[in-house]
């Protein structure tokens, strides 16, 4: 039974990523997408991987999903009409992908078909190790949390864990160098339907609530910062959705400040920690749990904050050329 | 046949249409969308392995990865995403010229 | 013990029948508004059923307050969602009707 239940899920899996880049409009490639992302939570859940499947089903799936929906503004078929046009001046024959040569189609099938066959063997043919779960379950009562992800992601391997918010922040810069918004404005998209605010004003606090319980249910069990940090996240885009865009409101300052205060406070704990003559993020292992706490609600804000930003800065990426063509 | 097994050859399907998708979609999206697939892939490598050194619980090493690994795509996802959204309000173009 | 499985067996039964329904709708119905109808009405009801039935299954009073909640926050999120498509298209297919409602 159990065997049906995985062979099931993994078809799914695989007939959902052949659809996603097989369906014909972009829209159906964007919702298959989500539907690809829900049945990679479930095979997390069946693997007992559930803090993953959490962050799968909050990040991948979720805020992805919503950032490729809201790319769709751009590129969706009324608003590209200029563009075909364009295209079909360049290209005068309709069907670019007849003209391709066959030649290099054939080559790139039996290449894939070639990979696919090594990565099968290499992956089938994996050498016995033991992997770290008996080293994590010795050292688990020393780092200050019941939950082996969390002790390793907040202690032991603390410092990718540092790099990584690094990365969301580092995402977050590029997006602001490929030409996002400095200044934030009002979306006013659907600002004045009553039940979507009304909602949405239902939902900040029960987010917000939940986001804090996964955040200290994280030291005993699935949860912790990253869930934590998305649902908070999630919090900003409704309101922004809903026409109360919290990042116009507060100040800039404060922002650079929310946006750097979970790996600023974490780096300078690992420091200051270096100073009483431990490593880096060397926790005592007394206080260890506490500390651990402290980190992950600041890095949870930084990746809340950093989440809305990067939504906010490409929403608004797709007002752009109705200001220049305005300013002409 | 244990369940790791399945999900460890399903890995390697998806990281290969991952591939494929990001060879042959035209289109911006679907490209960042098929590098996306292949993340999963590798992720499901990842799990099935923790899945199989199990013991009390799953290898927590893979899974910290992973999680960091999920967080890390969405960044690289959305950079790409804000890239392709200003190459379509600077050229209008929703994919790479085939012609050199 | 036995009458309780035998319950929950049917209340999740009934639960995947409606999902099913729901499904067989989103495929099969002519246009927007008719989908949203099965999507949203016969999926919350199945959805209410399998929680019913799971709760009847855990029985310990803190999963079923979660359970619970997690199908009224369902119901809440799909019944906005379900309603802002539906006046979404509602504008696109007739913008001057809403204004004169207004």
């Amino acid at each position: 039974m159990s065997v049906l239940i995985d062979s099931l899920l993994a078809i799914l899996a695989i007939y959902l990523a052949l659809q996603c880049l097989l369906a014909q409009r972009l829209i159906q490639t964007v919702f298959i997408f989500f539907a690809f992302g829900l049945a990679l939570a479930l095979t997390w859940v069946r693997l007992g991987a559930i803090d993953v499947a959490i962050t799968e089903a909050a990040i991948a799936a979720g805020f992805m999903g919503v950032l490729f929906l809201d790319a769709l503004r751009d590129f969706s078929p009324a608003v590209s009409k200029k563009q075909q046009n364009l295209e079909a001046v360049r290209n005068p024959l309709p069907g670019n992908d007849t003209k391709r040569p066959i030649l290099p189609r054939l080559a790139l099938g039996l290449g894939l078909v070639l990979f696919l066959l090594i990565s099968l063997e290499a992956v089938w043919n994996t050498p016995e190790g033991k992997g770290l779960t008996v080293v994590t379950g010795v050292m688990l009562p020393d780092s200050g949390v019941e939950h082996p992800v969390t002790a390793v992601l907040l202690n032991f391997r603390a410092y990718d864990t540092w790099l990584e918010i690094g990365v969301i922040l580092m995402g977050l810069l590029a997006i602001f160098a490929a030409g996002g918004k400095e200044v934030y404005r009002k979306s006013g998209m659907t600002a004045e339907d009553p039940v979507l605010r009304q909602v949405i004003l239902f939902f900040t606090p029960i987010l917000f609530l939940f986001g804090a319980f996964l955040l200290y249910f994280g030291k005993s069990g699935p949860g912790g910062a990253f869930p934590a940090g998305v649902l908070w996240g999630a919090i900003g885009i409704l309101l922004h959705l809903g026409g109360r865009p919290v990042l116009t409101v507060i100040p800039r300052w404060l922002l650079y400040l929310i946006l750097t205060i979970g790996p600023g406070f974490f780096i300078l704990l690992g420091f200051l920690l270096m100073t009483t003559g431990s490593t880096l993020f060397e926790y005592p292992p007394a206080y260890a749990g506490i500390l651990i706490l402290i980190v992950e609600t600041m890095a949870a804000i930084s990746i809340a904050a950093a989440l809305t930003a990067i939504f906010t800065n490409l929403n608004q990426m797709s007002e752009e050329p109705d200001k220049i063509e305005s300013n002409n | 046949m244990e369940t790791y097994k399945i999900y460890i050859l399903t890995s390697a399907v998806l990281f290969v249409i991952g591939i494929g998708g990001v060879f042959m979609a035209r289109h911006f999206i679907k490209k960042i969308i098929a590098t996306v697939i292949m993340g999963g892939g590798v992720f499901l490598c990842f799990v099935s392995f923790a899945e199989r050194d199990a013991l009390t619980f799953a290898d927590p090493v893979p899974h910290a990865m992973v999680i960091t690994g999920i967080v890390v795509a969405v960044a690289s996802a959305a950079f790409a995403l804000a890239l392709a959204r200003r190459i379509y309000q600077l050229t209008g173009e929703q994919s790479f010229p085939i012609d050199k | 013990m036995m009458i309780k499985e035998i319950i929950t067996v049917i209340l999740l039964i009934v639960g995947c029948f409606f999902f099913l329904a729901g499904t067989l709708g989103v495929l099969r119905f002519p246009d927007l508004f008719s989908r949203l109808h099965a999507l949203t009405k016969a999926d919350n009801l199945g959805l209410g059923f399998i929680a019913a039935g799971m709760a009847l299954h855990i029985a310990s009073p803190w999963a079923v307050l979660k359970i619970l909640s997690i199908w009224f926050f369902t119901l809440l999120a799909s019944s906005t969602s379900c309603y802002l498509i539906a006046r979404f298209q509602k504008e696109k297919e007739q913008p001057t009707d809403r204004k004169e409602g207004e």
